[in-house]
C-alpha cells in the first residue's frame, strides 16, 4: 500500500468522509522521521533500469520508494501527413495512470497537465535539429502512484530517451521538495504532498546547469525557494549520477 | 403560461412586433481581418474572419472557388446554468454548418478560387436568437474584413404564442415550445437564403410569422448598414479626407 | 455589390484593397537605426531577453511553438536589437507593461466578471458561484476550479481541438498560482470563506477565462481579468436552517439582499515583461511568477523548451517582484474605476 505504512496501519479503504487524517505535527528539527523513515534531505532510494519494453526503440524502468514508472520511447519516425513540413523535429509525450495505480480511482492527476510538463522538461534537452520531419513519442505509463510523480517520470523520460538513441545535450534529472511549515521535505511521498504547503519542482540538465522545467506551488518567500532551489539541484546532479550508472551498466553488458 | 398579456406586452415589456435592442462595433478582434461584436437585447456574439488566405489543408482546396469556413463556439459562461460540453457536439456542428452555408451564398467566392475564408462566431451570452446574432455578426465581420459578398445577409426570428405572432424571441419564449421561424435574407436583392422552422404552424399563420421575420431582418440591414456607413465615416475622417 | 474595406484603426491603412494577402499585415520593415551586426550564421544568434541586459540563452529558433509567427530574418534581428537597446518595436522598455484597460461585470448572469485588454490581447473572465458538497478530504472549504477556453477567433489553429493544449496549460499554470499548496496555504482565493456547513454544503466557484484576442502575454492577461472578476464577484449571504434531523440535507436559505464581498490576496504576474507575439516567437524561455501583496511568491511556472541558469531564474524572479508591485497598484487602480463606472451605469439604469 502505497507510502502510508509505517506511520497508521495500511487500510485499503479510501479515508471515510468527514473523519480526517490529522497532519502531523510540525517539528523544526531537521532529524525527524517521515513516514518511510528517511530524514527531511534525504531522498528515496531510486532504482533505474533501461530496456523494459523490447518493440520500443528505447525504454526506461524507475522505481523510487512506491512510485513506480515505465516510460518507452518510440522513433524518430515519420511524422503524421497531416503534419507541416518541420526542419526540425517533434517531440510527442503522453503520460497515463494505470487504473490500480492509485488508490482510489479517481485520485489519479490530470495526464493531460502532466504529458504537457512531460514535454516542457525533455523538450529543451533533446537536439531536436537533429531529426527533421520526424516525431519521437514517448509513453509513459504510472505503473503505481506513491508521490513525486512527475519527477520520476521525467527522470525515467530522459533516460528512455538516452537507451533509444536520441541526441540530448544532457540527460535531465527532476527532483521536486514540499514546504510544510517550515521544513522543506525532499521527493515527497503521496502522504506528504497531500499535506504539503507548498510544492517546488525542478527539472535540470546537471551538467550543462541549465534549469529546463520549474514550477512552485503555494506561498514562498525569496531565500526559501532559493534554499529549495539549492536542494534540488544539488540533488539532481546526484540522481544525474546514478542515471549515468545505469546507463552505463546496460550498455557494458547488452542484453540478449 | 402567458407570454402576451392583455395589454399587449411580452415578457420584457416588448410590443410583440418589436425588436430587443441592436448594438454592433466592428474591429474588436484586432489580430482579425474582420470582427465584430453583434448584440440583440442580451445575446452578444462576437464574430471573427480570416482571410482570403491559402487554404490549409490542400485536399479540400477548391479550384474554382474559395473555400469558406465557420465555427461556432459557446463559452462556458454563456449560459444561465454554467455547463462544460466538449468542443463539437451536435448543436454547434448544426449551427456552424448553417452559418456557413448562408454565409457561402452571399460571398462573391468565385473570386477568390483557391484560398480560404475562415469564419470564426463565439458566443458570449445566450438569450434566444443566437443563430440570428451569429449570422448579423458575421455579416459585420465579413465586411470588415472587405470581402466581397452580393449583399448583407441579415437574419431575425420569428414565434409564435398566445395566438400572436412574435418577433425575435428570446431564451424564455423560445423555450416555450412554440414554433422558432429563423429567416435569413439578402434584404437589396429580396432572397431567402436561410429558412428554418421547428415546432409546426398552419400554412396562413406560417406566412404571417415568416413574413414578420424578414421585415426584422430588414431592420437589422438597415442597422448594420447604418453601422458599416458610420465605420466608413471615421476611418475617412482618420485620412482627412 | 460590396467591396468596402473598412478595416483597422490605423489612420494610414490601405483602404481599397478588396482582397488583403495574410503576410501583408506583418510589421513595417525594420528601420535600420538599432539593428544589430547580423549574426554570423543564421542558426545561431542570440536572444536576448528583457532581462537587465544580460544574455540569457544561445538558441536558434522556438521550437515547435503553436503560435509560430511568419517572421523574417530582418524582422527577428529588429525585436532582438530593440530588446538590447532597451527600446522595443512598440517603443516600449524592456520592463514596460503595454496599458491595461479594465471593464467589469460584461456578463449580466455570471456572479462576477471582468474583461481585460492589454495591447490587441483581450480576454474575460467570469465567476460563478454554485452549490455543491465539500471534498471529503477538506470539509471545512470550498471549492474553486479554473478553466480556460481558447476560442479560434483569437487564432485560427485554435479552431477545433487546436486550442485545447494551451487551454490545459494556461489553466493548470493560473490553478498552481491560484489555489495554493494541496494544503491550502497560500491560495490567492481564501477557500474556507466558501464553506457554508462544515462537511455538507459549499460554494463552488467556477472561473472561466477565454482568450478572445490574442497578442502575446495572455497568461498575465487571464490572471488580470480573474483579479479584477473576483474583486467583482458579490456571492448571496447564506443563512442555515439547520433543524432537520442529522441525516437531512441542512436548508440552505439563499438571499439576494445581503452580499459578501470577495478579495484576493492580491495576484500579479510578472511574465518577461508582458510580450508580444512577435516577441514571444522569438524567445527560447520564459517564466511566470506570480506575486502576491506582501511580495511573496505564490506560484511560478517555466514556459518554453530551452534551459536556463538557475541564477538566472533567481534574477528573474526578483525582476519580477520588482515589477509585479507596480503593476498590482495600477491593476488596483484601474480595478476601482472600472467598479465605479460600473456603478454609475446602474445609477443610471
Amino acid at each position: 500500500m502505497a507510502g502510508k505504512a509505517s506511520a497508521t496501519p495500511a487500510t485499503y479503504s479510501p479515508s471515510p468522509t468527514g473523519h480526517r487524517k490529522k497532519r502531523p505535527p510540525t517539528l523544526t528539527d531537521s532529524d525527524w522521521i517521515r513516514p518511510d523513515g528517511r530524514t527531511v534531505h534525504q531522498c528515496r532510494p531510486a532504482f533505474l533500469r533501461t530496456g523494459a519494453v523490447n518493440s520500443a526503440s528505447g525504454s526506461a524502468y524507475a522505481e523510487f520508494g512506491n512510485t513506480k514508472v515505465i516510460v518507452s520511447v518510440f522513433g524518430p519516425r515519420e511524422s503524421k501527413k497531416a503534419m507541416m513540413y518541420s526542419d526540425t523535429g517533434r517531440l510527442n509525450c503522453n503520460v497515463s495512470y494505470t487504473n490500480f495505480a492509485t488508490p482510489n480511482r479517481s485520485q489519479a492527476p490530470e495526464p493531460k497537465d502532466l504529458s504537457s510538463m512531460l514535454h516542457k522538461a525533455l523538450e529543451g534537452a533533446i537536439i531536436l535539429k537533429s531529426f527533421p520531419k520526424t516525431t519521437v513519442d514517448v509513453f509513459a505509463l504510472v505503473l503505481e502512484s506513491g508521490g513525486s510523480d512527475l519527477p520520476v517520470i521525467t527522470t525515467c523520460a530522459s533516460l528512455a530517451l538516452a537507451d533509444a538513441g536520441i541526441m540530448l545535450y544532457d540527460m535531465v534529472a527532476s527532483v521536486s521538495v514540499s514546504c510544510y511549515g517550515k521544513n522543506l521535505l525532499i521527493d515527497p511521498v503521496s502522504e506528504e504532498e497531500s499535506y504539503q504547503d507548498g510544492s517546488l519542482l525542478i527539472t535540470c540538465m546537471p551538467s550543462r546547469n541549465e534549469v529546463t522545467q520549474m514550477t512552485v506551488t503555494g506561498d514562498w518567500s525569496t531565500p526559501k525557494i532559493h534554499e529549495a532551489m539549492q536542494l534540488c539541484l544539488d540533488a539532481c546532479s546526484k540522481l544525474g549520477k546514478i542515471m549515468r550508472t545505469s546507463l552505463k551498466e546496460s550498455a557494458s553488458c547488452p542484453h540478449d | 403560461m402567458e407570454y402576451v398579456n392583455p395589454e399587449g406586452l411580452r415578457l420584457d415589456g416588448r410590443r410583440p412586433m418589436e425588436m430587443r435592442q441592436l448594438r454592433g462595433e466592428i474591429g474588436v478582434v484586432s489580430k482579425a481581418d474582420g470582427s465584430a461584436v453583434f448584440e440583440m437585447g442580451n445575446t452578444k456574439v462576437i464574430a471573427a474572419v480570416y482571410g482570403p488566405r491559402e487554404v490549409q489543408n490542400r485536399s479540400q482546396q477548391l479550384n474554382d472557388q474559395a473555400l469558406v469556413r465557420c465555427e461556432y463556439s459557446m463559452a462556458n459562461f454563456s449560459t444561465g446554468d454554467r455547463m462544460r460540453k466538449p468542443k463539437g457536439d451536435r448543436r454547434s456542428t448544426e449551427i456552424s454548418l448553417v452559418i456557413r452555408q448562408t454565409m457561402e451564398a452571399s460571398i462573391l467566392t468565385h473570386l477568390m478560387p483557391r484560398s480560404q475564408i475562415d469564419i470564426f462566431v463565439q458566443v458570449l451570452q445566450a438569450d434566444g436568437g443566437t443563430r440570428s446574432a451569429c449570422i448579423n455578426a458575421a455579416t459585420l465581420a465579413l465586411a470588415d474584413a472587405g470581402i466581397p459578398m452580393r449583399d448583407l445577409v441579415t437574419s431575425c426570428s420569428a414565434g409564435y404564442l398566445n395566438g400572436t405572432p412574435l418577433l425575435d424571441l428570446n431564451y424564455v419564449e423560445d423555450s416555450a415550445g412554440g414554433a422558432d421561424v429563423t429567416v435569413g435574407i439578402l434584404p437589396k436583392l429580396d432572397k431567402v437564403t436561410l429558412l428554418q422552422m421547428d415546432a409546426k404552424l398552419q400554412m396562413d399563420t406560417f406566412e404571417n410569422v415568416m413574413q414578420l421575420a424578414i421585415e426584422g431582418c430588414k431592420a437589422v440591414a438597415s442597422y448594420i448598414r447604418e453601422i458599416l456607413l458610420d465605420n466608413t465615416k471615421q476611418l475617412e475622417f482618420r485620412r482627412g479626407v | 455589390m460590396i467591396f468596402s474595406k473598412v478595416k483597422g484603426v490605423l489612420a494610414d491603412e490601405v483602404l481599397d484593397l478588396p482582397t488583403q494577402c495574410p503576410s501583408s499585415r506583418t510589421p513595417p520593415p525594420p528601420s535600420p537605426v538599432t539593428v544589430q551586426p547580423p549574426a554570423s550564421s543564421p542558426l545561431d544568434f542570440e536572444v536576448r531577453l528583457g532581462i537587465a541586459g544580460k544574455v540569457v540563452k544561445r538558441y536558434s529558433f522556438l521550437i515547435g511553438d503553436p503560435l509560430m509567427v511568419g517572421l523574417s530574418f530582418g524582422e527577428k534581428n529588429f525585436i532582438k536589437g530593440g530588446i538590447a537597446h532597451d527600446l522595443r518595436t512598440d517603443g516600449r522598455k524592456r520592463l514596460t507593461y503595454r496599458p491595461i484597460f479594465v471593464e467589469t461585470g460584461v456578463i449580466p448572469q455570471a456572479s462576477g466578471s471582468a474583461r481585460v485588454k492589454m495591447g490587441a490581447t483581450d480576454v474575460i473572465a467570469s465567476v460563478k458561484a454554485e452549490l455543491g458538497k465539500p471534498n471529503p478530504s477538506h470539509p471545512d472549504k470550498g471549492k474553486v476550479s479554473i478553466y480556460v477556453d481558447c476560442s479560434p477567433t483569437a487564432e485560427p489553429t485554435f479552431e477545433g481541438r487546436g486550442g485545447e493544449e494551451l487551454s490545459t496549460e494556461l489553466s493548470s499554470a493560473l490553478q498552481r498560482c491560484l489555489l495554493g499548496g494541496k494544503s491550502g496555504a497560500g491560495a490567492g482565493i481564501d477557500l474556507s470563506s466558501l464553506s457554508i456547513v462544515e462537511g455538507k454544503v459549499c460554494w463552488d466557484l467556477y472561473i472561466d477565462g477565454l482568450v478572445v484576442s490574442s497578442d502575446g502575454n495572455v497568461l498575465d492577461a487571464l490572471g488580470a481579468a480573474i483579479k479584477a472578476a473576483l474583486s467583482n464577484t458579490a456571492i448571496p449571504k447564506v443563512q442555515v436552517a439547520a433543524n432537520a434531523s442529522s441525516d437531512e440535507q441542512p436548508e440552505v436559505d439563499v438571499s439576494d439582499e445581503e452580499f459578501l464581498q470577495f478579495d484576493t490576496s492580491g495576484v500579479g504576474r510578472h511574465y518577461i515583461v508582458d510580450a508580444t507575439t512577435e516577441e514571444e516567437s522569438q524567445m527560447s524561455s520564459a517564466i511566470s511568477v506570480s506575486i502576491n501583496r506582501q511580495g511573496r511568491i505564490c506560484g511560478l511556472t517555466k514556459r518554453g523548451g530551452a534551459g536556463l541558469d538557475p541564477s538566472v531564474i533567481l534574477d528573474m524572479i526578483s525582476v519580477g517582484k520588482h515589477v509585479s508591485e507596480q503593476l498590482i497598484n495600477k491593476l488596483d487602480s484601474e480595478i476601482a474605476a472600472a467598479e465605479a463606472c460600473d456603478e454609475d451605469n446602474e445609477m443610471d439604469s
